[in-house]
């Protein structure tokens, strides 16, 4: 099933949702063979009554033995809400060979959505911006809810700079109710300008994953001669040397995620960075993590 | 250095275009999108420099390709050194002809070019020839001082004719294959007769230079020779005065008027003596009559009394075989005594026939053997009993000679006896009224043979042709044809013998040839031919050619020939004698020969009697010949010499192999570079 989540193989499928159903089917498929990890009505642990807990979950069998009330949990009975804010700004139209960032944010958007909806009974919702708010679909369980969001993100075509300070703000009144943020961006920021406007999400107990989406020319560029590079968002130009390339622009690449990836642990937040090459399961993995964690 | 084409270096102006295209061009690079600058930096200085560096070199390629063909076509030449002494070869032609026997020539001239020899320098390669009458090659050029100085003692003297035009000719092709400068040094005694009707023959190439080594000082002395001999090959009847004489012409070369003795030698004994009165350098007249020799070959020599410089060529040799008159078997049809009739008169009547006819019915032929007859004619192809015609196949093949004529019995498909094929149809020209005629004749067929054939075709037009054969020529020889163009009379070689067929008849019904007196000259060639006499001239010229056996010799059959040369040696080997075609009669004197047929002959060899005559080039004519290769320095202006010594040798080919080296290199990196941008798209 393996061969289903690599990126190369999910860009000749057109259909999101096709994409998203092959993705998270063959990624559960192969949780099932993994100890480490349930959820649905699983039992977790016992816990004391306190005055105020619901009365339908006391083990009556077991207080029945020991004339004690004991709370019965269970792994995955509590519904988070899931909102995706998607970076969509022209810088994720760069690729090297299928798929593009944007073709890999959808592909991972969709499949999240797909893995929260149908596997986790999951509220999810999505957030498109640039440098403005372009799609908003608020987090929901009501049935479409799924259609809503691929149709969301078919529109969600690149068109601006990307700037997280407009956005952002609007997002700490949208995301009112604790759940898991995702964000899915390309982070060509300053990682303190990042963290200032997204380490607010977490303020309100949400957990937030930031997904950074590179491609593998943008980690390790191959470049024989000296070329004009064009920035995809400002248009600016630039004659680059190879050598360049090759030594420091390497070094500030690395320094850039290191450092990215050092200020989301230090503020609470997951940070995973991901390659367009690299197979979808990877965040997926990651999403789970983080809702067992939650609970 | 210089260049043959100097105007083609106006073509540098094109060095223009690679300036333009690499410096004046600005370089524009197809742009390439990323994500965001925000982590590269400009390095633009660092990038030109580098590209323009790369570019440089592939300007420099460019231009060095347009240099290189410019520099092609202006065909760029240096002055080599032709007096590199490793350069040289040293050639010594020593001349053993005949002429060289005069007095001490020889003698002088091998000296002379030991001396040469010794006094070349250590290392330096030389190759030595022997021009006598063909030009031999004694070593390959070498440098082995004692092995050169061997072959030229080796060389001894000969009895052939030297020719200059021979020796141009070997020169020149010896120079397709040695390049470097050649000092052909000829020890001769330049004789005016060894020159060719050409001079252009013996030009010698641009690379060699002629020492011409004289060795006939002054005046060319006083020579008698003997010039020719007319002498029969064969005699049955020594009384006979129309065969039984020997004529000699006794010519002198550079000489006065003298009274000469000329004597006929027979078997080394003196039979005949003549005195003769010659003309200051003329010739004279001698007979000898009659030529009263024995039994079996005579070795015989016309020899005039010597008194001059060379007395090797005082006496010419022949030989002359003296037997009786042969037998020869004419088979005809039973009632045909035409035939016969006129064959045997004509066979009598021929100038040198010594034949006797035997003329026998087809049906008595049982019992006999055609090997006892000189050669075999079967008139009217007369069916033969068949022990006969087997026999008859065996002689022939063994070298026995049949002439058949087809007359009024060869009917379509009837089959031709020995010739291997049928009767195709048969053409009856008195009945249409139109008698054929003889349209062509081949002159230059042994029996046909006429030096100089009158207007009515060598008498053969005014034959009348009533009736005749036609047969398939295929694998046959043609040697006249009727008007018509079918063949008259076929010539077909079956083993060692021969056939010779005439599709008409020998009587006078079926053609008038009997009554014509090209039939009496027909039938004497015929019979000197196929008797096998018309091979055994009296004398014959040194380094001509004999040949001992025929040239398609049946399978399976391997005949010994054997030869015997004037010192009673045999020069071919065992296995010479089993293969060889012919033998090269090279020496003066009597060759005794056993052919692959069986028949024995002796067979005098006389050296070329131009040889005799000792004048020597004329000195324009020496000069002229050293001077065309620009090898004589005391007549060749010094300006020559030095075009000779300091040759141009044009560098054209290494220019061009340059260029096209260039042209690799420049595709190779040019493609580097179409490359580069490709992937920049």
């Amino acid at each position: 099933m393996q061969r289903f989540l690599d990126p190369k193989v999910l860009a000749g499928i057109s259909s999101l949702d096709l994409l998203a159903r092959t993705v998270v089917d063959g990624f559960v498929a192969g949780l099932h063979r993994s100890p480490d990890f349930g959820f649905s009505q699983e039992f977790a642990e016992y816990r004391a009554y306190t005055p105020g807990d619901d009365l339908r979950h006391v083990d009556w069998n077991l207080y029945a033995r020991t004339e004690r009330c004991y709370i019965k949990r269970y792994r995955g009975e509590t519904n988070s809400q899931l909102t995706i804010l998607l970076d969509a700004s022209n810088s994720m139209l760069y690729t090297s060979g299928p798929p593009s960032k944007m073709d890999y944010a959808r592909f991972l958007t969709a499949a999240l959505f797909y893995l929260a909806i149908h596997s986790q009974r999951d509220a999810a919702g999505l957030i498109v911006f640039d440098d403005e708010v372009r799609e908003y679909i608020r987090p929901s369980t009501r049935p479409g809810q799924l259609a809503r969001l691929f149709a969301g993100l078919e529109h969600a075509a690149p068109k601006a700079q990307t700037d997280f300070a407009r956005p952002f703000q609007h997002f700490q009144n949208a995301l009112n109710r604790r759940g898991i943020a995702i964000v899915i961006s390309d982070f060509y920021e300053k990682p303190e300008t990042i963290m200032e406007h997204v380490a607010p999400l977490r303020f309100r107990g949400n957990e937030v994953i930031l997904f950074h989406i590179l491609d593998p020319q943008e980690i390790q560029p191959s470049m024989r001669a000296s070329a004009v590079l064009v920035d995809l968002e400002t248009d600016q130009r630039l004659e680059v040397i190879p050598e360049y390339a090759q030594t420091a622009y390497r070094k500030k690449i690395d320094a850039h995620i290191e450092q990215l990836r050092s200020l989301a642990r230090g503020a609470g937040m997951d940070y995973q960075l991901l390659l367009t090459s690299q197979p979808l399961d990877l965040a997926l993995r990651e999403y789970l993590t983080l809702r067992q964690a939650g609970n | 250095m210089g260049f043959l084409a100097p105007w083609f270096l106006g073509g540098l102006a094109v060095l223009g275009v690679p300036v333009f295209v690499h410096l004046l061009r600005h370089y524009s690079a197809t742009p390439r999108p990323v994500s965001s600058l925000m982590f590269f930096e400009r390095g633009t200085q660092s990038s030109i420099r580098h590209r323009r560096l790369k570019y440089l070199f592939l300007f420099v390629l460019r231009t060095a390709l347009l240099l290189l063909l410019v520099l092609a076509f202006a065909n760029p030449f240096m002055q080599r050194s032709a007096a590199d002494a490793n350069g040289h070869l040293l050639l010594i032609v020593l001349d053993n002809s005949f002429s060289m026997r005069t007095g001490a020539r020889f003698t002088d001239a091998k000296r002379e070019a030991l001396a040469t020899l010794a006094a070349k320098p250590h290392g330096e390669k030389a190759q030595i020839m022997a021009l006598g009458g063909q030009l031999e090659i004694l070593t390959q050029p070498i440098s082995d001082d004692a092995q050169l100085r061997s072959s030229l003692e080796s060389i001894q003297q000969g009895d052939g004719r030297a020719g200059y035009g021979e020796l141009g000719r070997t020169i020149r092709s010896l120079a397709e294959s040695v390049h470097t400068p050649i000092d052909l040094h000829l020890f001769s005694d330049m004789q005016r007769s060894a020159m060719p009707a050409n001079f252009t023959d013996m030009v010698l190439p641009g690379n060699a230079t002629l020492n011409l080594h004289s060795v006939a000082q002054g005046a060319p002395p006083p020579n008698w020779t003997i010039e020719s001999v007319e002498a029969p090959a064969e005699l049955s009847d020594p009384k006979d005065p129309k065969h039984s004489h020997v004529r000699a012409i006794v010519v002198g070369f550079n000489t006065p008027s003298a009274d000469k003795t000329v004597s006929l030698v027979v078997n080394g004994k003196t039979i005949a003596t003549r005195k003769v009165t010659l003309p200051a350098n003329g010739r004279a007249t001698v007979d000898f009559a009659p030529l009263d020799v024995g039994y079996g070959f005579n070795r015989c020599e016309v020899r005039v009394d010597g008194g001059d410089a060379f007395p090797a060529d005082d006496a010419s040799n022949f030989a002359v075989r003296r037997s009786d008159p042969e037998r020869v078997l004419f088979v005809h049809a039973t009632g045909d005594t035409r035939s016969a009739a006129y064959f045997g008169a004509a066979l009598a009547a021929a100038a040198q026939g010594s034949f006797l006819l035997q003329s026998m019915p087809a049906e008595q032929t049982t019992d006999l053997d055609p090997s006892k007859f000189a050669f075999v004619v079967l008139s009217d192809a007369a069916p033969l009993p068949s022990i006969f015609e087997r026999t008859l196949a065996q002689y022939v093949a063994k070298g026995g000679s049949v002439f058949l004529t087809l007359s009024t019995r060869a009917v379509p498909r009837a089959p031709i006896p020995l010739w291997g094929a049928a009767v195709q149809d048969t053409h009856n020209y008195a009945r249409s009224g139109n008698a054929a005629s003889v349209g062509q004749v081949d002159f230059s067929n042994t029996v046909l043979e006429q030096a100089h054939p009158g207007p009515d075709n060598g008498g053969w037009s005014s034959v009348k042709i009533f009736y005749a054969a036609v047969v398939d020529p295929t694998q046959a020889r043609v040697a006249a044809r009727l008007n018509d163009g079918a063949p008259l009379l076929l010539e077909k070689q079956l083993g060692e013998g021969h056939l010779l067929l005439m599709t008409s008849g020998l009587e006078n019904l079926t053609n008038d040839l009997p009554l014509h007196p090209v039939f009496v000259a027909l039938v004497d060639r015929i019979a000197r031919y196929l008797s096998g006499s018309e091979r055994l001239s009296s004398s014959t010229l040194v380094d001509s050619f004999v040949q001992l056996r025929a040239a398609s010799e049946p399978a399976g059959t391997v005949a010994n020939v054997e030869v015997t040369d004037p010192d009673g040696r045999r020069p071919l080997s065992l296995s010479e004698a089993r293969t060889a075609q012919t033998f090269r009669l090279a020496r003066a004197g009597f060759y005794q020969i056993r052919f692959a047929n069986g028949r024995d002959a002796v067979i005098g060899v006389n050296p070329d009697r131009r040889e005799s005559n000792l004048e020597p080039l004329p000195q324009d004519v020496q000069q002229l010949w050293a001077g065309s290769s620009s090898g004589n320095p005391s007549s060749v202006p010094n300006t020559a010499l030095n075009e000779m010594k300091n040759r141009p040798m044009s560098l054209w080919w290494y220019v061009m192999l340059l260029a096209l080296a260039t042209v690799i290199a420049e595709t190779a990196v040019a493609s580097g570079y179409m490359g580069t941008q490709r992937e920049e798209v």
